[in-house]
């Protein structure tokens, strides 16, 4: 190879010249190096030569690409785009271009690939060849987008979780902050869910939400208005010390609610609106 | 729509109606009207609104509804609404509409359940 990655040195350094050993060693590495297909480019995108790897990844016989343009590793898209060339020139000016995108196999597969394109210039500062090393991270890709659809779904699900836990009562544990958005959708689905099942009493337990302040208290009350209007009453459960301490200071006035401390209290007073009461067997030995 | 299409039906000592999917406001002035007119007639204990059909609710209904509850209370009952949707539930609630003196329900048959138990529940604020 007569080419050498980062020009402009001053010339006579020697650092660049490790000696034909060094040279010999550096072709077997990009030759037998797996995870990176290293392609070279002449000024104008057009394949001179690749490495093993290279061919492994994108499926054409080394003869077939020699003098192809390496837009062909792009999908049409992008292509029609100008993405290639943009690419192309964005390293002859900064002397390097990375991206994370969608390549094309010769069978017209696609996969996710990290691409950095080094612009290679000789001595005198003259652009003689681009170096293209790609990594396939289609795996990695596909594990990201994976982890990004459940946790969506996770968070979709979780968000206003709505139970039936007992004939005529549905319960609501919070859980996280609660915002202007969560809380409308607290209403919706609990409204919905208290009229579809035609529940008289809704419990909402606080337990899981760290913090309270005079805007999530307005919402909680504007909720438990909004259940009160469809016929039904309202037992708010899990106000821990921290929390009723800062609805006394804010001068949140909860007296219209029936407040519980914990959810089993809570599900006590809930069952009494109903006339149930929980009694232990009477043939308990 | 004229004043007769809302019908007050007494069952025994209770007044019911039911109101169309969009009352307008003649519908909602004849409603206090004739509740007013069987309420002394009967001697109800309580009038049920029954609005399960009722898409919108605006001011001047919840406005009426209120007002006809203060005036049944003044006559020795009480008014229950009956079966609103959530949707309107949450219109009613961030317009912040007055309804003072009623009472709710999930349904008519929970309404009535209410007024035979002379039981408490769903007090609209």
């Amino acid at each position: 190879m007569t080419v050498r990655a980062k020009p402009r040195r001053p010339s006579g350094s020697a650092q660049h010249n490790p000696g034909p050993k060094g040279d010999d060693l550096l072709q077997v590495l990009v030759e037998n190096v797996r995870d990176y297909a290293i392609v070279l480019l002449d000024p104008d995108g057009k394949v001179l030569s690749w490495s093993p790897a290279a061919q492994r990844l994108k499926g054409w016989a080394t003869d077939e690409i020699i003098g192809q343009s390496f837009a062909r590793f792009y999908p049409e898209e992008d292509i029609q785009r100008g993405k290639p060339q943009n690419e192309l020139k964005a390293a002859g000016q900064d002397g390097r271009f990375e991206d994370e995108g969608w390549r094309v196999r010769k069978d017209g597969t696609r996969f996710w690939a990290n691409v950095v394109i080094t612009a290679l210039r000789d001595n005198n500062g003259k652009l003689r060849a681009f170096g293209k090393v790609t990594r396939d991270l289609s795996e990695r890709k596909e594990a990201e987008d994976k982890i990004k659809k459940q946790a969506q779904e996770i968070l979709e699900m979780a968000t206003i979780p709505v139970v039936q836990v007992w004939e005529g009562i549905v319960l609501v544990p919070l859980i996280g902050t609660l915002d202007s958005a969560r809380t409308q959708q607290l209403m919706e689905r609990l409204l919905q869910h208290v009229t579809d099942s035609g529940s008289p009493v809704a419990v909402i337990d606080i337990t899981g939400v760290p913090a309270i302040d005079t805007q999530t208290a307005q919402h909680l009350i504007e909720t438990v208005s909004a259940v009160r209007l469809l016929g039904a009453e309202v037992v708010l459960t899990g106000v821990r010390p921290v929390i009723a301490q800062t609805l006394v200071h804010l001068g949140v006035d909860l007296s219209s609610v029936a407040t519980r401390s914990s959810l089993a209290a809570g599900l006590r007073t809930a069952m009494e609106m109903l006339s149930l009461a929980i009694v232990p067997k009477a043939d308990k030995p | 729509m004229s004043a007769s299409s809302i019908t007050v039906v007494k069952v025994r000592d209770v007044l019911l109606v039911a109101m169309p999917s969009d009352p307008d406001d003649s519908v909602i002035t004849a409603l206090q009207e004739q509740a007013m007119r069987s309420m002394d007639q009967h001697e109800a204990k309580a009038l049920i609104l029954d609005i399960s059909a009722v898409e919108t609710l605006d001011s001047f209904f919840a406005r009426t509804i209120s007002e006809t509850a203060q005036m049944v209370s003044l006559m020795g009952g009480r008014t229950i609404i009956a079966g609103m949707r959530p949707a309107v539930a949450v219109t009613a609630t961030q317009l912040g509409l007055p309804l003072k003196r009623v009472e709710t329900a999930l349904t008519v048959e929970r309404a009535l359940d209410m007024v035979s138990l002379g039981k408490r529940q769903g007090s609209a604020r």
